[in-house]
Order: C-alpha cells, then sequence, then structure tokens
C-alpha cells in the first residue's frame, strides 16, 4: 500500500517537474536571442527548413481548403439566393479562422513532428551531451532557434495560405458557382477591416511558438530508443494539435472582446 | 580526481545506482565492466554533471559537483575528453566540421590554423583522407575514431572517459580503437573505459571495477580481476580465459 501511494507521490513529483522545465524551456528558449552567443547560421538553418520546406504543402492544402469551402457555402447560399455573399464569407472564415488554424495545424504536423524526431535522436545518439561536454548549451543552440524560425516563418506561411484559399475560392465561384469575379473579389475585400486582419494575424505567432516549444521539450525528454522516439513524435504532434484549437478558441474570445464584436 | 561517496541514483521508480563509493586518480586507467542496463553510462554521466545523484556525493578535483549550475559544471567538464556511444558525431556536420567545433566555438584560432589542428588530429587516428565525409559515409569504426579526434580537439583535460567505445566493432576495428587509447594514455594521462567487452578492458586497462544491479561488486587490479573467484564474475571470466587460452 505503501509502496503504491511512494510510486503515486514520485509520479506527482515527475509531472511537477516536467511542467516546470517545460515553462523554463519556454522563456529561456525565446529569450536566449538576447544573449550572446547568436547563433544565426543554425536561425536561418531552421528557418529554411520550416518556411521554404513547408511551402508546397501549405499551398497545396490551402488550396483546396479554399475550394471546399466556397464549394460548400456556393451549394447552401445560392438555396437561399444569397450566393454574392460567397466571397465575403469565405474571406471572413479564411482570414479569421480557418486560415491560421488549418496552417499551424500542416506546420505542426511537418515542421514539429521534424523537429521532436530530430531533437529525439539527437538525445538517444548522445549529441545533445556532447554538446554539454563542449560547454555549449543546447536551449540556446538546438531550441532558440527552431522557436524563433516558427514564431518568423508560420505568420509567413499563414499569410501566403489565406492568398491562396482565397485563389482556391475564386475558382470555384467564378468556375463551378458560375458568380461574378469583381462580385467575388470586391466581397472578399470588403472583409479586409483592421479588426479581422489583426484577428488573423496574432494567432500565426502564437501558435508558432507553442509548437516550437512543444515540439523541443517533447523531443529533448526522449527516453527509449526507436520506441521512445515514435512515442516523441507522436506525442509532439497530438499535443501541438490539441494547443492549437484550445488557443485557438481562447485567443478568438480574447481578441472578439478587445476588437468590441458582441457574440 | 573522481570519488563517489555512496551515490545512489534513481530513473523515477527504476534504481540503477545504490550506494555506490569508489575515487579514480588522474593517471589511472580503469575499465567499469557489467551488462547492460546495469548502470555503467549512468557512472559517466554523473561524473561530468549530466545527471544529479538522488543521494550521495560526487567530487571532481577536490570538488563537489551536485549542486553546481550549468555554468560552474563547464570548467569541470573541460577536465575530460569524453567519447560517448557510437561517437555521438554531429550529423549535419561533416568530420572536419566535427572536430573543429570546439575550435570554431571556443578559440579565436583563424581558419588556417583550424584546418592545420583538425589535419593534425584527423592523421593521430589515421582517418586525414575523411575530412570532407559526413558522418553517414563512416563505417562504426571511423566514428569512434573521429569522436576520439574531436574529444582530443577541445581541450587540455586531464583524463579521457570512454563510453563502450568498441561496441558494435568488428575485432579488427575493436583493436584499432584499443591501440588508440592505449597509445592517447601514454604520457600518463588516464582514462575510465565503459565497457561489456572483458576481452577489450582487459587491453587498455590496469584496474576493473565491476556493476551489477547498481552495486559495485568487485574493484580491483588487473591481476585480481584475472584470479577472482567470484561467482558473479564467471561470465566475464569465461570469456577472458578463453582469450588467454588462445594466446
Amino acid at each position: 500500500m505503501i509502496g503504491e501511494m511512494e510510486k503515486e507521490i514520485i509520479k506527482l513529483k515527475e509531472l511537477v517537474s516536467e511542467l516546470q522545465d517545460f515553462y523554463f524551456l519556454s522563456i529561456r528558449g525565446l529569450l536566449g536571442l538576447m544573449r550572446k552567443p547568436f547563433y544565426f547560421k543554425d536561425t536561418i538553418e531552421q528557418m529554411d527548413y520550416a518556411g521554404a520546406g513547408s511551402f508546397v504543402i501549405v499551398l497545396l492544402v490551402s488550396f483546396f481548403l479554399g475550394m471546399a469551402l466556397s464549394l460548400q457555402l456556393s451549394a447552401e447560399l445560392s438555396r437561399v439566393g444569397l450566393k454574392m455573399y460567397t466571397g465575403s464569407i469565405v474571406g471572413v472564415s479564411i482570414v479569421r479562422e480557418l486560415g491560421p488554424v488549418v496552417t499551424a495545424l500542416v506546420f505542426a504536423g511537418r515542421v514539429g513532428s521534424g523537429m521532436a524526431s530530430e531533437l529525439g535522436s539527437m538525445i538517444l545518439g548522445h549529441q545533445v551531451d556532447t554538446l554539454r561536454v563542449f560547454g555549449v548549451d543546447p536551449l540556446k543552440k538546438l531550441v532558440t532557434p527552431r522557436i524563433w524560425s516558427s514564431i518568423v516563418m508560420l505568420p509567413v506561411l499563414t499569410i501566403i495560405g489565406d492568398a491562396i484559399s482565397l485563389l482556391g475560392g475564386y475558382f470555384i465561384a467564378v468556375y463551378v458557382s458560375h458568380q461574378s469575379s469583381t462580385v467575388y473579389w470586391s466581397s472578399v475585400r470588403e472583409v479586409f477591416t483592421f479588426e479581422n486582419v489583426f484577428a488573423g494575424a496574432v494567432k500565426p505567432f502564437l501558435f508558432g511558438y507553442l509548437i516550437a516549444c512543444i515540439s523541443c521539450y517533447t523531443g529533448l525528454s526522449t527516453r527509449g530508443g526507436a520506441r521512445g522516439l515514435r512515442r516523441t513524435t507522436t506525442r509532439a504532434v497530438v499535443i501541438s494539435f490539441i494547443m492549437i484549437i484550445v488557443a485557438d478558441f481562447i485567443l478568438t474570445r480574447i481578441l472578439l472582446y478587445i476588437l468590441g464584436f458582441s457574440v | 580526481m573522481i570519488e563517489f561517496d555512496r551515490v545512489s541514483f534513481s530513473y523515477g521508480t527504476r534504481r540503477i545506482l545504490k550506494d555506490v563509493s569508489f575515487s579514480i586518480n588522474a593517471d589511472e586507467r580503469v575499465a567499469i565492466l557489467g551488462e547492460s542496463g546495469g548502470g555503467k553510462t549512468t557512472v559517466l554521466k554523473l561524473i561530468l554533471g549530466l545527471i544529479r545523484p538522488n543521494a550521495g556525493g560526487i567530487i571532481i578535483d577536490e570538488m563537489e559537483i551536485n549542486d553546481k549550475t550549468e555554468d560552474e559544471l563547464r570548467p569541470i567538464r573541460m577536465k575530460f575528453s569524453v567519447v560517448f556511444q557510437e561517437g555521438a558525431l554531429f550529423d549535419s556536420l561533416s568530420v572536419k566540421e566535427n572536430v573543429a567545433f570546439y575550435l570554431r566555438e571556443y578559440t579565436r584560432m583563424s581558419e588556417e590554423e583550424i584546418n592545420q589542428k583538425v589535419k593534425e588530429l584527423l592523421r593521430m587516428v589515421g582517418l586525414e583522407h575523411a575530412m570532407e565525409m559526413i558522418p553517414e559515409e563512416l563505417s562504426g569504426g571511423m566514428h569512434r575514431r573521429v569522436a576520439i579526434a574531436r574529444s582530443l580537439a577541445a581541450f587540455e583535460s586531464k583524463m579521457f572517459l570512454y563510453d563502450e567505445p568498441t561496441a558494435g566493432l568488428d575485432p579488427a576495428n575493436s583493436d584499432i580503437i584499443c591501440g588508440l587509447i592505449h597509445d592517447l594514455s601514454k604520457n600518463g594521462k588516464g582514462f575510465v573505459i565503459i565497457t561489456q567487452k572483458v576481452t577489450d578492458a582487459i587491453k587498455v586497462a590496469d584496474r576493473f571495477m565491476v556493476l551489477k544491479e547498481g552495486m559495485i561488486i568487485f574493484d580491483g587490479q588487473k591481476e585480481q580481476f584475472i584470479r577472482t573467484t567470484l561467482p558473479e564474475l564467471r561470465i566475464f571470466l569465461s570469456e577472458l580465459n578463453l582469450i588467454l587460452k588462445d594466446q
């Protein structure tokens, strides 16, 4: 009985210590850019991997997302004779909600899993220990470049993804639903108010930060060989997905309040 | 140089080391033997302060390291040249960049001087031709030799630490690595080699420690080790007897 209780206490202690470690990694990883040495080359390499490497997949997903959304809305709105609003509803959905969230999910699936597995294999291969023995801070060398590359590149990818989604929506609205091109674009243009753009622009910064922190943390806490690495990668993606959705809800609520929208 | 005083260590609920005590001088050539999962690599990580013990004290060069921060541990770690399991080379860097890693991070040497130093170190391990290769192009033996060259580039250490340097290697490559380990200790710089292969340990070490279930069950000189009658060491000694008979 006492043995079981002892085990539970140890597990609880481990959980608290994990949360504490995650908090330190998130803060120190973010602030690592303010202290020497600066690993600019590593940051650029990570930006290339995260940004340029994800470009095609974001284009593809965004384009089909815009088309599917436009198709659904056109079908539904034409029943009530409001097809001309397709552009504005596609625009609001993409700019404020779907664009940032879907791009972040794609980013977590591709970049987050890559970060976690790379850092995990560095842990298992004792490369992180080697860095520490050489006096190199693994947080500054490995985590800071990944956090900053995600914070910079996810918003860029989101903007590109939003534009491509709107283009996908345009193709369906004009060539399938036979709407006027001018009507589509002018209703899309109406959506580009400060409130809508701001609401959509803030999210990718937070999502990028969350994805990088979660992926780096799970990667650096890898234990137990190939199975451990598989667990790490899965964990990084699943936790990132959940946190993106949860953070999106909380942020949407806060932004709607700040920007004066009534619900 | 290295002193363990009743050190215990656990991973979660799993106990790895129990009240382990020993001391090693800087000029000693020590082999730590034991079955896999017996806590050998944990000992090496504790020496370097990469993990902290749950109980007991670790003293390196008369300095207790248990409560030291990462910054305070840096000079202590620099007292050792370390070769981790399978070499632990950085995958994304070439052999040359791996060996030059420390020189680039911490010295003000020019690119020309770094090149010269890297060539010299790779010549010592017989790999000057592999400078531009990347780790995935290297064989297991070459990996370890590059790792040894890299550890030599790092700093003027007092002692070497080798973690399973011959694991997974064929006898010819194991011999090369053992030869290197032996040569590098000729100038009086000692080492701790962690291994499961008693046949390799016997070629290089003078003192033997055997870990079993988190405890040291044997600690003595080579002659004592060969003549021991401890039943727990039967596996190691039967392997050794075969080799001695062959010789």
